[in-house]
């Protein structure tokens, strides 16, 4: 069998509150392989978002280790995650978190900056995406110009724009309509199909079915799985 | 990120909030620009004393003062020294010597029939002109023979005379009295320099031969000795004699000095107190660039708060801690420069104004404007490392999460 992309192993994650500890995330294990399109489901406040935060370098875990592409990450520099987080992974988040002063181009650029592209190169690549997720005609408007669906649209050409292995989707769906929500999910399986790995957090059943597993978290812990009809 | 591209992001940045951009300059602004136009102000006055001070001394000729109006430090009244008659033949007859004189001034009021104006006289040999920096521009200058003659003949300032007699009477060949004595015009003369303390002292001169003033006035002292020297004469050298002579005749080594002498005691007054003007400006400039600087670190706290979200997402999209710490520092390094180079314009331009509009003339050195441009730089980096270490150095999860 090939390597794991992203391995985590025995991760806990806990904070100090007060004189206890709050574990939000408890013996975590578990590994997602190259070309997967995983999901994960589980209740409010069971440490989903935690979880993927570590995933994708934003956040250590407290014990344990999470191992990208082989290389344990606690032993990365501050630099090192930036460039993991800028090269290496894709993040789409449920609030979009575009930058709200910025055009659409200008949000879907701005990885390609802190590469350190050109300017010409980086507004190819970026008109390139937007083209993709069928934004042409939105390029030049500021995100609160644009509707929840699209804004969505712009977060996901931005997180692709740098051609990262990874995507991770932080309830990618969750401020958006059904049919909207099956449109971005099936940009995410076309993706998928061009061999990006995946990890999806939802609530939402239909949209954890588009995954080939689903991953199901109860406070902290992880406490099943499933296939999904992505297999 | 490169230079051009972090100076266009931190541009729209402050854009997007320009009122308060704006007020967050001012300080710097003026603070710079007070130091710029207060400078050139200082300076160009410095200068304009100086070369006063220096276009005084008429080439063939050596003044000879008390040393007590030549010394900082006011004369005590009635202890200034003055000439006597002996001094003067003494002077006489020495060899590069080609006459003397004296000089008076006063005050007096010039009187032709109803008109009366308050003028300063000024009284000399016939040299005046060169001494006193005028050209007669209508009749003539009073001559040699006029002065060994005790002649009443006056020469008038354009100003005095244009008050006595107004437009469309010619002045040369009237009458004017001083003191009840009556003087006849016999020229207009016009000044040749420009004359720093005209708008304070007035421009209303009567010119008069210093025989014929010592006649009217004969309780003035002689206070200025003018000697004319004869072509060829080393004038440092003779001054020197005459002056050793003259103290050794007063027993008092210190009774006169030549008043080249005089102009670097007021050079050294004038620069006394330019340093110190400067010293003082320094200071409440300074103290302008650390509260606009202040206001700058200020809101680029606030600014860093305001957009911690924003930190978070660009550290997610993969910004460094130094993208995030150059990010802010260029912002705030923008401001301050932006606000500098607005206080070097304005301070220019109040320069120029006050340069055209008042006898002060003001020179903008270079200097001052470096200085200001490399505070408002420096203020810029100093206020904003704080803030932008501390974007730096948020926590991307905190940052993402923050609300
Ligand atoms: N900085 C923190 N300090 C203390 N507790 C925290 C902190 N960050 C998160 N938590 C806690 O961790 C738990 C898990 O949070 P997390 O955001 O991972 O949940 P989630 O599964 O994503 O929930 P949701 O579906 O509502 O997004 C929550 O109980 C939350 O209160
Ligand atoms: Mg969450």
């Amino acid at each position: 069998m090939t390597e794991p992309l992203m391995a985590l192993e025995r991760v806990c994650k806990w904070y100090p509150v007060g004189s206890e500890r709050l574990t939000v995330l408890q013996d975590v294990s578990f590994a997602v392989y190259p070309g997967e399109f995983v999901s994960i489901m589980g209740p409010s406040g069971s440490g989903k978002s935690t979880l993927m935060h570590i995933l994708g370098c934003l956040d250590q875990p407290s014990s344990g280790r999470y191992v990208l592409r082989g290389r344990p990450v606690d032993g990365l520099t501050g630099d090192e995650l930036a460039r993991v987080r800028n090269r290496e992974i894709g993040f789409v988040f449920q609030n979009f978190h575009l930058l709200p002063r910025m055009t659409a181009l200008r949000n879907v650029e701005l990885p390609l900056v802190y590469a350190g592209v050109a300017r010409e190169e980086r507004r190819r690549r970026a008109l390139a995406r937007l083209e993709e997720v069928g934004l042409r005609d939105r390029i030049s408007h500021l995100p609160n110009e644009l509707s929840g669906g699209q804004k969505q649209r712009v977060a996901i050409a931005r997180a692709l724009v740098n051609k990262p292995a990874i995507l991770l989707a932080d309830e990618p769906t969750g401020a958006l309509d059904t049919r909207t929500g099956r449109e971005i999910m099936g940009i995410f399986t076309e993706l998928h199909q061009r061999g990006v790995t995946i990890v999806v957090i939802t609530h939402d059943p239909g949209v954890a079915s588009f995954a080939q597993r689903i991953l199901h978290m109860l406070d902290g812990r992880l406490v099943g799985e499933e296939r999904g009809r992505g297999a | 990120m490169n230079f051009s591209e972090m100076i266009a992001a931190s541009w729209s940045s402050l854009m997007a909030n320009k009122l308060r951009s704006m007020l967050t300059m001012l300080g710097i602004l003026i603070g710079v620009a007070s130091i710029i136009a207060i400078v050139a102000i200082g300076q160009g006055g410095k200068a304009a004393v100086i070369t006063a001070i220096e276009s005084q001394g008429a080439e063939e000729t050596i003044q000879i003062l008390p040393r007590e109006v030549v010394e900082p430090g006011l004369p005590q009244p009635g202890q200034v020294l003055k000439f006597t008659d002996q001094d003067f033949q003494l002077v006489q007859g020495f060899t590069g010597v080609a006459s003397v004189s004296y000089s008076l001034y006063g005050q007096g009021v010039v009187v032709y029939r109803n008109h009366q104006v308050n003028a300063s006289i000024q009284a000399g040999p016939a040299q005046l002109n060169d001494l006193a920096h005028f050209v007669v521009v209508d009749g003539r200058m009073f001559t040699d023979a006029d002065v060994a003659a005790h002649r009443s003949v006056a020469v008038l300032s354009q100003s005095l005379a244009g008050k006595l007699f107004g437009s469309g009477i010619d002045p040369v060949g009237k009458v004017v009295r001083i003191a009840g004595h009556p003087l006849q015009v016999v020229g207009v003369a016009a000044s040749t320099q420009f004359n720093l303390f005209a708008s304070i002292l007035g421009a209303d001169y009567i010119y008069l031969p210093a025989t014929t003033c010592h006649d009217f006035f004969p309780w003035w002292n002689i206070t200025e000795m003018d000697v004319r020297i004869a072509p060829g004469t080393d004038k440092a050298d003779l001054s020197q004699r005459l002056v050793t002579v003259l103290n050794i005749h007063a027993h008092n080594p210190n009774a006169f000095e030549d008043a080249s002498g005089f102009l670097i005691g007021v050079e050294r007054i004038v620069g006394t107190v330019t340093s110190i003007l400067t010293l003082v400006i320094g200071a409440v400039a300074g103290i302008a660039l650390v509260v606009g600087g202040v206001g700058v670190m200020n809101i680029m706290l606030v600014s860093v708060t305001e957009r911690t979200q924003e930190i978070g997402i660009r550290m997610s999209l993969g910004a460094t801690r130094r993208a995030i710490l150059l990010q802010f520092l260029t912002e705030s390094v923008m401001i301050t420069v932006m606000g500098g180079s607005l206080g070097i314009l304005l301070g220019v331009l109040a320069s120029w104004i006050v340069h055209w509009t008042t006898p002060l003339p003001s020179v903008v050195s270079w200097q001052a404007v470096a200085v200001g441009f490399l505070f408002s730089v420096a203020t810029g980096v100093i206020c904003g490392i704080y803030p932008a270490n501390k974007a730096a150095r948020l926590d991307p999860i905190d940052a993402l999460r923050y609300e």
